[in-house]
């Protein structure tokens, strides 16, 4: 090996971990929250405010909790509770629901990290 | 009429039909994604860059990447741009590096490079030509990856011919 072919290697080796930290890594902090409602805006929630908000729908209320700069459903009448393991949305363009109860939940940032997201 | 042609013109058919059978049979790899293959062929480029200089593995470089896609059927196909794109990419940098004072690099060092020229100048005609989607700046990283992974398998290969070679004579 010629000392050209170590410096190739160490270069190569920066350059991939450089673009591993630019593509993977983590995506910009969202700012505030969209919460929808019946299929209409309910209310835009900013994310650096602790809050629990109580959101109406045809089964009852669902509690969206605010927390450290992320939301989640807390509680929710419906019966099979998924969004409520959709767990802590941080991230811009992260996104929850709640089918039964017609409520969702999307996180708005400077950048978002999907496009659209199908189930 | 009969062309005239000179040893350099055999040298170059014969080591592109070389590079050719080997981009061939790796054709028949199956792949986990387009555009990710081990880069065999490369091995013949390197070897005649070290052996007979930039000329002659340019003329295989490009020759390979063109006879190989008239006889696979992808010639002009985006298949074929991305290929040559690389080619002509790595054939650059490769021109770059060999003119380095002092002559630093050896099999290795031009292998990786080569492969990592090869698979940014791929990307850039999928990015920009193909598929100009954000999304698929996410694949960059990893198919960086591989080329620096298959650069080294390639430059090791080459090394090693040269060490048997040398031990035969």
């Amino acid at each position: 090996m010629r000392p050209g072919d170590l410096l190739v290697l160490l270069l190569a080796a920066v350059l991939v971990s450089y673009l591993y930290l630019a593509f993977w890594g983590p995506g910009t902090a969202g700012e505030y929250a969209v919460i929808h409602a019946n299929g209409s805006e309910w209310q835009k929630v900013s994310l650096h405010e602790e809050h629990e908000w109580q959101v109406p729908g045809p089964l009852g209320t669902s509690t969206l909790e605010v927390r450290d700069g992320r939301i989640r459903f807390s509680d929710s009448p419906c019966q099979n509770k998924a969004c409520i393991h959709s767990g802590w949305l941080s991230h811009g363009g992260e996104a929850a629901a709640c089918l039964p109860n017609r409520i969702s939940v999307q996180v708005i940032g400077r950048d978002r990290r999907y496009d659209s997201i199908s189930f | 009429m009969i062309l005239q042609t000179t040893r350099e013109d055999h040298l170059i058919a014969w080591l592109t039909a070389l590079a050719i059978t080997i981009h061939l049979a790796e054709s028949a790899l199956p792949s986990p994604l387009p555009g990710v293959k081990p880069g065999l062929a490369n091995i013949i480029t390197i070897a005649v860059l070290v052996r007979f200089g930039w000329r002659v593995a340019a003329w295989v470089g490009v020759l390979r990447v063109l006879v190989g896609s008239l006889v696979l059927g992808t010639f002009l196909s985006p298949t074929f741009f991305l290929s040559f794109g690389g080619a002509v990419a790595s054939i650059a940098i490769l021109g770059l590096a060999s003119l380095v004072p002092g002559r630093p690099f050896g099999p290795l060092g031009y292998s990786v490079l080569s492969a990592l020229a090869h698979m940014a100048a791929q990307f850039g005609v999928a990015y920009y030509f193909f598929i100009p989607h954000a999304a698929l700046l996410h694949l960059l990283p990893v198919l960086m990856t591989a080329a620096v992974i298959f650069g080294i398998v390639s430059g090791t290969i080459v090394a090693a011919m040269f060490r048997s070679s040398e031990k035969r004579c």
